[in-house]
C-alpha cells in the first residue's frame, strides 16, 4: 500500500485503486464539512476540551485556539483532497494509482486519516477500547471504511519509520 | 573545600510554582503505532520512551507525556488534538 520511493528515500508512494481514491475524497469533503459545522457532534472529540475540571479555562483555551485548529485539519484534508481528487473521473493508467509524499504532505495525511477515523468512531458510536460500535448491515460500509482508513494509516507510519 | 564547575550555567529564571502536565488519554481509535510515532515526532522521544508511554496510556488511560509552565502545556495539548489525540492540561498536584 505504502513504500519508500526507490529514487529518493525521503519521499513516500501511496498506492490507491481508482475506488479507493474516490472513496477517500468522499470522506475527505464530509471531513471539511464537518470541521466548518461547529454543532457536529462529532466536533467534541476533534476539538476536545483542554481542561477537563475547569469549564472557563477550557473555554478560553478554546476560544484562542479552536478557529486556527479547525482551519489546519481543513488544510491536512484538503492537502490530500488535492492528491486523490485529480482526474479521480478520468481512466487510470497504473503508474497513476502511485501518489508521491513528500515529508509535509506524509504528515498531513497522517493527521487528516486520524481526524476521519474519530469521526467515523463518532458515527459507530466506538466509545471504548474492544468496542466495534454499530455492526447492523447500514454500518457496514463505514466500519471498512473505518478498518482501511487505519491500514492506510499504519502503512504510512511504518514506511516513516523505516 | 567544595569547588564549583565553571562550566554550569543558572536558568535566569526558576520558578517555585507547581508545574503543569500535559496529559494524553486513552481513545479506541488511534492506533498504538500512530501514537508512538506522535510521541517520537512531536516530542522527540526515544523508541523505547514513546512505546512505554503509548504502553501507559493504553493500559492506564492516561499518561503525562510533559511537564512545564502552563503555555508551554497549552502549545503542546493543541499539537496533540491536531494529530487527533485526546490530550489535556492538568495542574500537577490537582
Amino acid at each position: 500500500m505504502t513504500w519508500l520511493d526507490r529514487e529518493n528515500p525521503a519521499r513516500l508512494a501511496v498506492e490507491l485503486t481508482i475506488h479507493e481514491r474516490m472513496l477517500l475524497a468522499s470522506l475527505l469533503e464530509q471531513l471539511v464539512d464537518v470541521l466548518f459545522d461547529d454543532s457536529d457532534p462529532a466536533m467534541q472529540r476533534l476539538l476536545p476540551d483542554a481542561y477537563r475540571d475547569d469549564e472557563e479555562a477550557a473555554a478560553e483555551f478554546r476560544r484562542f485556539t479552536a478557529e486556527g485548529l479547525a482551519e489546519r485539519k481543513i488544510a491536512n484534508a484538503r492537502s490530500v483532497l488535492d492528491a486523490v481528487g485529480n482526474n479521480v473521473e478520468g481512466v487510470q493508467e497504473p503508474e497513476d494509482r502511485v501518489i508521491v509524499l513528500d515529508d509535509v504532505h506524509a504528515k498531513q495525511w497522517l493527521r487528516a486519516l486520524a481526524d476521519l477515523r474519530l469521526i467515523i468512531a463518532n458515527r459507530l458510536g466506538i466509545e471504548r477500547d474492544d468496542d466495534e460500535g454499530r455492526t447492523d448491515d447500514a454500518a457496514v460500509p463505514l466500519q471498512q471504511s473505518y478498518q482501511w482508513l487505519g491500514e492506510l494509516q499504519e502503512s504510512i507510519v511504518h514506511a516513516l519509520d523505516k | 573545600m567544595a569547588q564549583t564547575d565553571n562550566e554550569t550555567h543558572l536558568r535566569e529564571t526558576v520558578s517555585f510554582d507547581i508545574p503543569w502536565m500535559t496529559v494524553v488519554w486513552n481513545d479506541p481509535v488511534n492506533l498504538m503505532s500512530y501514537v508512538v510515532y506522535v510521541f517520537r515526532t512531536y516530542f522527540g522521544f526515544s523508541r523505547e520512551k514513546a512505546e512505554r508511554l503509548m504502553l501507559q496510556v493504553h493500559n492506564e488511560g492516561q499518561a503525562v507525556v510533559a511537564t512545564g509552565n502552563r503555555e508551554e502545556m497549552e502549545r503542546h495539548v493543541e499539537a496533540m488534538h491536531e494529530f487527533g489525540l485526546w490530550a489535556t492540561i492538568v495542574k500537577a498536584g490537582s
